[in-house]
């Protein structure tokens, strides 16, 4: 049995609009579990459920077996990291991470080793007496996050809580909140829109659109191998190939004909980074195609360049890798190998065929 | 639950509240109006309003000072915002605190001081004449208009100045990269962006104007206005006729009913909430245009205060009876010591007593709509709207008219003040506190609630202490407005109530100027500490006075 179970949750707001549709997941203890998907898919609506802020309409959540239906927020011993922070402005850093503890009548001393200890945790053990209103969004979330964890919750959840600080402190930070979680070992369920952030800091990730689960697995699953049309252009970016005789030919050599002639209306995409430019892709004993194009524009990024090249199948973008070391063509015509692995099928209701 | 519970009950006691002290005293007002002496159902007071030469008179005259300060406070405040704003005034903050000593004054303490130097026998002018110089005397509606522009610029002034220092300088640095002139970029750019406050703030000093007593009956000498008109209908103590002055009121209403509406609807179109990545800068002025600037400011900032320092001033001079004598004495503060003890007194009782109602009842409110959004509040929230377009006279004469007999008699007591103030400033603590509980936003509650309190106790120990400063703040200027009220309690008073706004009225009536000073200076004192503490609280908000 696993840790938390949420079975079958729907929440509906109002007549009209539901927010969650008859979704199930599971959560292991230690476990790192995200929810992603776009703004309005239910991710928040479900964390906020688990909390207690929502009621669900019908379903059920249960930490080990018990079942929270009738648990208010208050008494669910959950640790929450919130978008805004929401960290207390009347009061010091210590008594920002204290609170949860006081709320446990848990001893003085006992709070005056286990306060600093969570601050160590977070780097901010010299900002202890501080006032946090004039502290960085990325200090005041780290405040937040180690008032969460120092009531060693049974569950910690975070909505969004990096979607507010700048890029580069998101990476550091998140590769932090990644660290300390595995460190004290408890279960977290981690909302966001940002997929990479997701593949970077996840054990399990699901994807969720329009209040149901697209995909649920592990980042490789997800990305390498994506089941419906909106997690393969969701997550990471993709090539749609334009149909007609060149997709047609395209998929006979490839040897996906009949499998594309057993759906209708079936559509095919090729992640950028998976073309090669080259006449040949790498050996590997798979059926192979080529593309032929002439190049429309070079973009350079540094550590890797994209490439839009016009064909009978689109323009497609292709990504070279490290393109100082190796020697790109600018301009002009152009061939593009792809492995037939590459080529990612969907059917008309964007689910993968095969897979 | 219990908590519904409970919010409904403050939800029926609020509509009962706002029913009791100013529905049904505000509607018998108009009811009255719609009756004659007799008793009998009739149009003939308004009728007979609308035909009558002396009431025509006010009515154009009101209108006439309320543009007239609305033109004036413009004018002075526009010009003070702009320089401060813009330019690098030295002493920029004792500017600032010079308009907010012309706002915490009351008004009539302005009229008085302004008779005194340039009444028939005034000081400056009697100066000048031995010079040669010969002024006109201040009285009539010319002194008014000087009075209300120097009085009421600080609510331009605050406002927009507000709003010039949160207009984004690369707006007018992209302007200026389009090639437009300094002048045309003033006209094109910041002076849109700041419309709404300019107009908002103009508003307000209209709506004060109109609804202003003692100036026009200290300064105007015959010159009549409708809260004048009302007072006098009212007062007179021969043939003293109600139903004329319940008239008068419901048009004053009425009109001031309009001008608020404006004015709601321009604060509500201030919305360039521009980001704040760039902003503004102050220019440093060089030569004659730097010495123009400090002039203008420094003119407009002292003659705004004149009254307070000539007050002040004049409440130490030596007199004897109500005669001022050559040299300085505290027998003007003796004599209140002496005598007036019970004024003090009877104000500081009156506006802490409302100002500690105000607190706990328009807390209450002001959770309840800020939290509770039914239809039902969203109503509530309307109907409490109702005061700010009530005149002080007119919540005077209402209560007069509800409380004098019938059930509930209040009339000479000192609760029918307490209740006047009371329901006049409620709005605004509701509003603030609504607004506070807005800004807040669940999502601290509920990391609270996340942590093991009950919704109640995350209540208690994260709103409540975020919401006080505010709170404090706001009850520290609505005992500036209370103690400083004159235009009700001076209809609801008797012996025992008088008030010291009512007994400097008076004294200054009876040509008692020193007396007068010194109880004005006392007021001041206590309006300027509470002004303190608000800012101690609210970290300098200047635009929380208005």
């Amino acid at each position: 049995m696993a840790y938390l179970t949420v079975a079958n949750a729907t929440k509906r707001f109002g007549e009209t609009f539901t927010a969650l549709k008859d979704v199930s997941i599971s959560v292991e203890r230690g476990e790192f579990f995200t929810l992603l998907g776009p703004s309005g898919c239910g991710k928040t609506t479900l964390l906020r459920s688990i909390a207690g802020f929502n009621q669900l309409t019908s379903g059920s959540i249960l930490i080990e077996g018990r079942d929270l239906g009738s648990v208010p927020p208050h008494k669910r011993d959950i640790g929450m990291v919130f978008q805004d922070y929401a960290v207390f402005p009347h009061l010091t850093v210590f008594d920002n991470v204290a609170f949860g503890l006081k709320a446990r009548k848990v001893a003085k001393d006992e709070i005056a080793r286990r306060v600093p200890q969570a601050l160590d945790a977070v780097r901010l053990g010299a900002l202890a007496d501080r006032l946090p209103a004039a502290m960085s969004g990325g200090q005041q979330q780290r405040i937040g996050l180690a008032r969460a964890m120092v009531i060693n919750p049974q569950l910690l959840l975070m909505d969004e809580p990096l979607s507010n600080l700048d890029a580069k402190l998101r990476v550091e930070l998140r590769e932090e909140i990644r660290d300390i979680q595995k460190q004290i070992g408890i279960a977290a369920i981690y909302v966001t829109h940002d997929q990479e952030e997701a593949l970077a800091i996840s054990d399990r990730i699901c994807v969720m659109s329009n209040g149901h689960i697209e995909q649920l697995g592990t980042p490789q699953q997800i990305y390498g191998n994506p089941q419906t049309l909106f997690v393969a252009s969701f997550v990471g970016t993709i090539n749609a190939l334009q149909p007609g005789p060149a997709l047609d030919g395209l998929l006979t050599t490839l040897g996906l004909a009949e499998l594309a002639a057993a759906h209708a209306n079936s559509k095919w995409v090729v992640r950028p980074e998976n073309l090669v430019i080259a006449k040949v892709a790498a050996a590997s004993g798979e059926p192979q195609a080529t593309i032929s194009g002439r190049i429309a524009k070079y973009t350079y990024l540094g550590r890797e360049a994209h490439l839009q090249i016009r064909t009978d199948l689109g323009d497609l973008v292709v990504h070279v890798a490290n393109p100082d070391r190796t020697s790109v063509q600018l301009e002009g015509d152009v061939t593009v190998a792809v492995a037939r692995s590459a080529v990612l099928g969907f059917d008309a209701d964007g689910k993968r065929i095969g897979g | 639950m219990p908590r519904i519970g409970f919010w409904t009950i403050v939800l029926i006691f609020t509509w009962l509240l706002l029913f009791a002290l100013l529905f049904i005293p505000v509607g018998s007002v108009l009811v009255s109006s719609l009756y004659d002496n007799a008793g009998n159902f009739t149009l003939g007071n308004y009728i007979k309003a609308i035909g009558d030469e002396r009431i025509q008179r006010a009515f154009f005259n009101t209108l006439l000072v309320g543009f007239g300060g609305l033109a004036g406070a413009l004018i002075l405040g526009s010009i003070m915002a702009f320089c401060v704003s813009r330019f690098e005034i030295t002493g920029g903050r004792f500017v600032s605190l010079l308009a907010i000593m012309a706002l915490v004054s009351p008004p009539f303490i302005g009229a008085y001081s302004w008779i005194v130097l340039f009444g028939s026998a005034g000081i400056a002018r009697t100066a000048l004449k031995s010079i040669g110089i010969n002024i006109p005397t201040i009285y009539g509606l010319s002194g008014i208009l000087i009075v209300f522009s120097l009085k009421f610029y600080p609510y331009v002034y605050l406002m927009v100045s507000g709003a010039l220092s949160n207009v984004n300088r690369s707006l007018e640095e992209a302007a200026e990269g389009l090639g437009l002139t300094p002048f045309q970029r003033a006209m094109k750019i910041s002076f849109p962006l700041v419309l709404p406050a300019l107009s908002a703030g103009g508003l307000l000093a209209l709506i004060h104007a109109i609804a202003d007593f003692g100036t026009p009956r200290l300064i105007g000498r015959g010159f009549n206005v409708l809260a004048t008109e009302a007072f006098t209908l009212y007062s007179a103590e021969i043939g003293s006729n109600m139903s004329m002055a319940t008239t008068i009121s419901v048009i004053l209403v009425l009109m001031s009913m309009v001008f608020v509406l404006m004015q709601r609807y321009m604060s509500r179109r201030n919305v360039y909430h521009g980001n704040m990545i760039n902003k503004p800068h102050k220019i440093r002025l060089r030569g004659w245009k730097n010495v123009l600037a400090h002039f203008a400011v420094y003119a407009i900032g002292l003659a705004g205060a004149i009254p307070v320092i000539v007050a002040v001033i004049y409440s130490f001079r030596k007199t004897s009876g109500p005669v001022f004598q050559s040299g300085f004495a505290l027998q003007s503060y003796e004599r209140i010591v002496f005598g007036l003890g019970d004024v003090i007194t009877n104000s500081l009782t009156f506006s802490v007593a409302s100002v500690v109602l105000i607190v706990l009842i328009g807390t209450l409110i002001g959770c309840l709509v800020a939290r509770r959004t039914t239809l039902n509040t969203s109503l509530l929230d309307g109907a409490l709207m109702v005061p700010y377009v009530m005149p002080g006279i007119v919540i005077g004469i209402a209560f007069i008219a509800a409380f004098n007999t019938g059930p509930v008699v209040l009339t000479g007591t000192a609760a029918i003040i307490i209740l006047s103030i009371f329901i006049r400033r409620l709005p605004y603590t509701v509003r603030t506190t609504s607004s506070a509980l807005r800004q807040i936003g669940p999502n601290m509650e509920e990391a609270a609630i996340s942590l093991g309190y009950s919704p109640f106790r995350a209540f208690l120990k994260v709103t409540v202490p975020l919401i006080v400063p505010g709170i404090i703040a706001g009850a520290m200027l609505s005992f500036v407005t209370a103690i400083n009220e004159l235009s009700s309690s001076l209809v609801l008073y008797v012996g025992r109530t008088m008030t010291m706004p009512v007994r400097i009225y008076l004294l200054i009536l009876d040509g008692d100027f020193g007396t007068a000073a010194a109880l004005s200076t006392i007021l001041l004192l206590l309006s300027g500490t509470a002004v303190y503490i608000a800012f101690r609280f609210l970290g300098r908000n200047e635009q929380a006075l208005l």
